[in-house]
């Protein structure tokens, strides 16, 4: 099919990164294809560290071929004879299958020697992640690769044109890889077909929470309400409990009240709603939990991961976890305009990505919950 | 050219202008804490975030190049509010209480944290500060790190990496645990630190200081039965005005003179006779290892930095460097012998003091090798802390001369206190003493400047002597890999710091762009005027050799004032 033809076919399908940022996977590739350079790198990242999120580990312990396609075809298609696949240091049976994939893919002549009489060959290298949260952000885990240490770069330049050893690099997440092969599968149904514009193909859903059927499930983009995944697939709220929230995307993503579940699953119904389907792990959360212990964890887990290198998520994360506890233990009032000073600083001044991100969980919490909370029912910006 | 609109003014700027320049063009102050020019951009502390029109979120103004048509908001509300809940965030963890510490902090009067509150307009704090339980890293003879008073903002890491090519620091851990550190915490004292103290005048918060010897030193002047020395090295004068007048260039020999006379101390020398005594030394070896096949080049070892960082780096070009010490270790040596003997004052009875622009003279005063000759090393910092304290009107002082003994010298030590000093002074003199003739033009001006590493050529008699000077150690790995690359060269000068002495990790923190110029303007300056301007000719130093140490590489002279160093693990 040739390059050109391939990358169009990836920008014909509408396929967006599955990650969670949704950069449309086609551009990605074309743009890193039409940089000159001598050498090129494409990264497969599998470093899933949302926490609900296991689409991934599914993919690379049941699917690994299906991957090793997709990591073959962009990086072909950007023109890299080098690619890594970065696999979360926990996932030791994900790493342990696909150590083997790739054993045998040397050994079968697909990696390491031309493909099928083309000028193509490939090099890859499976890197185990050392437990960092951050090393999920792209330049984080360049960094990783390269045996530095796990923060994220400052953008520009984009990995794109400067990334690994600061060559082109094109980072993929492991579903959107997956993706791109269907996409090219001659025999598969036409992806652009399914979904509707903006939101085309499908969705790996990771269910998780409170739910009577938790599991992974692959839903049609825009066929199915968020309320139909938690009741139907999900199989409502265990011991017949109510369902107080739902967090859609990860807990870097902003909850969904259970009263507003009726809306099609789409990119574009959650951004209406100032939130993400982020990573696709739904998290369904009952009344049984304590807000206030939820957004302690939460902002635990924000505090321990920060990469320490910028300090308005350094030091706002150490501040938010402060606060919510004192809170918790001594029982008096929380100073909510200094948790939205801080959020709002955060948000806005914060070096990447997950930094940016790291409060969307606790404000939408506040800005739901703030009356049931006592503290003041002052909106959270 | 890009066009841009800054606060509403219209600015044209080249291609890969960041907008904290941009914004310096148009007069427009952006606060910044992390940034440092010369170092590589860090963008951590977020303090320079800016509005640009149709983007959510703020830009870091270091770390964002102007784009045609930008429009940038650099003091919006939005900007200002962030900008202050940072600052509370960033307070928070620098280990602010009552007890003092702002007071008795090594920044007291240049803390970078406090002209930022300025610039930001502070008005409260609502965070409780956060105490780490960190101790103080008091393992170097020459520098002190109080990490509770450290905010990561990585200048240190990023000037000891990048400048002086070196690493020692490293940041450890993650999220609010991450911390500033050395290799496996093992202190400054015990990992390839050189003791440069670059990162010293790189710390925005004090965080790193020198190893504080000025309260024992006023101790020691108040007893009597102590005859206490004091020896000021060549860049002292052009810098100890800058904490008193905050403005960098002046000359303040003589008023250096009777402050430390005021002080108490019983003999003022100057380290410059000593720098003079060392070009007749280290001249000499040069000469008698170009006559007899030595080892060359000839490296300088005046720099007890570049000591340092050759000894772990480079040990196999030990042999390489000139067994002549140090100017302030020569100093210490003849003080405790021949002035002892001419002022007939029983040398226990001495305390040699230095005054030094540097910190790791107050290593090299320790080392196992020279230990005794110095007794307390001060930086020109602690110097100027003690004549403040001591209720003493610098600027306004009348001028006094050194004592005599050891303290007349020639310009030729005076530009020891810059890069390319040293060659230039040790030309002066091996050009005349090997053809025996005066030389017509003195100035040396192929060794002069700024530059990282110079190269030149003087031919004296026939003799093509191939010289090469290096400022800053990043500059001396350069110039030491081209060595071992197979280029040749005669006589090598090398400095630790950037400047040579001047730059001094000990020198006064200076918020001028253009310090360095202007403290070499100063010093060029002071040669320029001297009557004696080569070190041969200075009368005292011909009076020493005369009355006690012969000539050059006698052996006297090599009993007192030549070494040996050693080579360190890395």
């Amino acid at each position: 099919m040739g390059r050109k033809k391939t990358i169009q076919k990836i920008k014909d399908s509408e396929l967006k990164g599955r990650g969670g940022a949704g950069f449309p996977t086609g551009l990605k590739w074309e743009l890193a294809a039409d940089v000159e350079a001598q050498e090129k790198f494409m990264v497969c990242n599998a470093d899933e560290g949302e926490p609900g999120t296991f689409k991934d580990r599914y993919l690379l312990e049941e699917r690994p071929l299906k991957v090793l396609e997709g990591i073959l075809l962009a990086a072909y298609a950007v023109g890299a004879d080098k690619a890594y696949i970065y696999i979360r240091g926990e996932y030791s049976k994900a790493i342990e299958v696909f150590s083997k994939i790739i054993e045998r893919a040397r050994k079968e002549r697909i990696l390491d020697h031309q493909l099928f009489d083309s000028d193509f060959k490939l090099e890859l290298k499976l890197i185990r992640g050392a437990g960092a949260y951050v090393c999920g952000d792209e330049t984080s885990l360049i960094n990783s690769i390269e045996g530095k240490r796990g923060r994220s770069r400052i953008k520009p330049p984009y990995p794109i044109n400067k990334g690994l050893f600061g060559q082109p690099t094109v980072v993929n997440n492991v579903e959107s890889l997956c993706c791109a092969a269907e996409v090219l599968n001659p025999d598969s149904e036409e992806f652009s077909s399914l979904g509707i514009k903006g939101s085309r193909g499908t969705k790996l859903l990771c269910l998780s929470g409170d739910l009577n059927k938790p599991g992974l499930y692959e839903v049609e983009f825009a066929k199915i309400t968020l309320e139909e995944i938690i009741y139907d697939l999900g199989g409502g709220i265990k011991a017949d409990k109510e369902l107080r929230f739902v967090v859609p995307g990860g807990i870097s993503t902003a909850v969904i009240k259970a009263e507003d579940l009726d809306f099609p699953y789409s990119y574009q119904a959650f951004e209406e709603r100032n939130s993400s389907l982020g990573s696709g792990a739904v998290i369904a959360v009952s009344k049984k939990h304590d807000l206030l212990d939820l957004m302690l964890n939460v902002s635990r887990f924000y505090m321990d991961e920060t990469c320490g290198t910028c300090f308005p998520c350094r030091e706002g994360n150490r501040q938010i976890n402060k606060i919510l506890k004192t809170f918790k233990e001594e029982g008096k009032k929380i100073d909510a305009e200094l948790i939205s000073d801080i959020g709002n600083t955060i948000k806005l001044a914060a070096r990447c990505g997950l930094g940016q991100s790291s409060l969307n969980f606790i404000s939408s919490i506040i800005e739901n919950y703030g009356e049931e909370l006592k503290i003041g029912g002052k909106t959270y910006a | 050219m890009l066009r841009a609109e800054i606060d509403g003014i219209k600015i044209d700027v080249e291609e890969k202008t960041t907008i904290l320049d941009a914004a310096k063009k148009a007069k427009i102050n952006i606060p910044t804490l992390c940034y440092e020019d010369g170092l590589s951009v860090y963008g951590g502390c977020r303090l320079c975030v800016v509005e640009v029109e149709g983007e959510e979120l703020l830009k870091p103004a270091c770390a964002t190049d102007i784009k045609e048509g930008m429009k940038i908001k650099t003091h919006s509300k939005k900007v200002r509010d962030v900008r202050k809940n940072l600052f509370e965030l960033i307070i928070a963890t620098h280990n602010i209480d009552c007890q003092l510490n702002c007071l008795t902090c090594s920044r007291a009067n240049n803390c970078e944290l406090r002209i930022i509150a300025e610039e930001i307009g502070v008005s409260k704090m609502r965070l409780d500060p956060i105490k780490r339980g960190e101790s103080i890293d008091n393992s170097s003879y020459a520098i002190v790190r109080e990490p509770e008073k450290c905010i990561s903002c990585n200048r240190c890491i990023r000037k000891c990496e990048e400048v002086q090519g070196i690493g020692i620091f490293t940041t450890a851990n993650r999220g609010p645990k991450t911390v500033v550190t050395t290799f496996k915490n093992r202190g400054m004292g015990n990992v390839e630190c050189t003791n440069c103290g670059q990162c010293i005048l790189s710390c925005p918060t004090g965080a790193l200081h020198e190893l504080y010897q000025k309260d024992i030193v006023l101790d020691i002047l108040n007893d009597q039965s102590k005859h206490v020395v004091v020896q000021t090295a060549p860049a002292v004068r052009i810098a100890i005005s800058e904490p008193f007048s905050n403005q960098a260039g002046d000359i303040s020999t003589g008023q250096l003179v009777t402050a430390l006379k005021r002080l108490g101390f019983d003999a003022v020398f100057d380290t410059n006779f000593a720098a003079d005594l060392t070009i007749m030394e280290e001249g000499n070896e040069l000469i008698e290892r170009i006559n007899n096949n030595g080892k060359l080049p000839l490296f300088t070892s005046c720099s007890p930095g570049w000591i340092k960082f050759i000894e772990h780096f480079y040990p196999e070009y030990l042999d390489n460097l000139s067994s002549a010490k140090s100017p302030q270790q020569m100093f210490g040596a003849l003080t405790k012998t021949y002035y002892a003997e001419e002022a007939g004052i029983d040398p226990e009875d001495i305390v040699v003091v230095s005054i030094m622009p540097c910190t790791a003279k107050k290593f090299e005063a320790k080392r196992e090798e020279l230990a005794g000759d110095v007794d307390y090393v001060l930086t020109t910092r602690e110097l100027a802390s003690m004549i403040k304290s001591a209720g003493i009107d610098f600027l306004n002082l009348e001028e006094s001369e050194y004592d005599e003994l050891l303290g007349v010298s020639s310009g030729a030590a005076d530009i020891f206190g810059t890069t390319g000093g040293v060659m230039e002074a040790a030309l002066r003199t091996a050009a005349e003493l090997i053809t025996g003739q005066k030389l017509e033009k003195i100035d040396f001006e192929s060794v002069r400047g700024l530059e990282g590493i110079k190269k030149a050529e003087v031919e004296i008699d026939g003799l093509k002597l191939k010289a090469a000077v290096a400022n800053g150690l990043g500059n001396a790995r350069r110039l030491m890999e081209m060595i071992k690359g197979g280029e040749e060269f005669d006589f090598v000068e090398f400095m630790a710091c950037p400047g040579g002495c001047m730059g001094g990790g000990g020198q006064p923190i200076s918020c001028d762009d253009n310090v360095l110029e202007k403290r070499q303007k100063a010093i060029y300056q002071i040669d320029k005027e001297k009557k004696l301007r080569k070190s041969h000719e200075n009368p005292y130093i011909q009076k020493l050799y005369n009355n006690y140490l012969q000539k050059p590489g006698s052996e006297i002279a090599h009993k007192l004032l030549h070494t040996k160093y050693k080579a360190r693990k890395i």
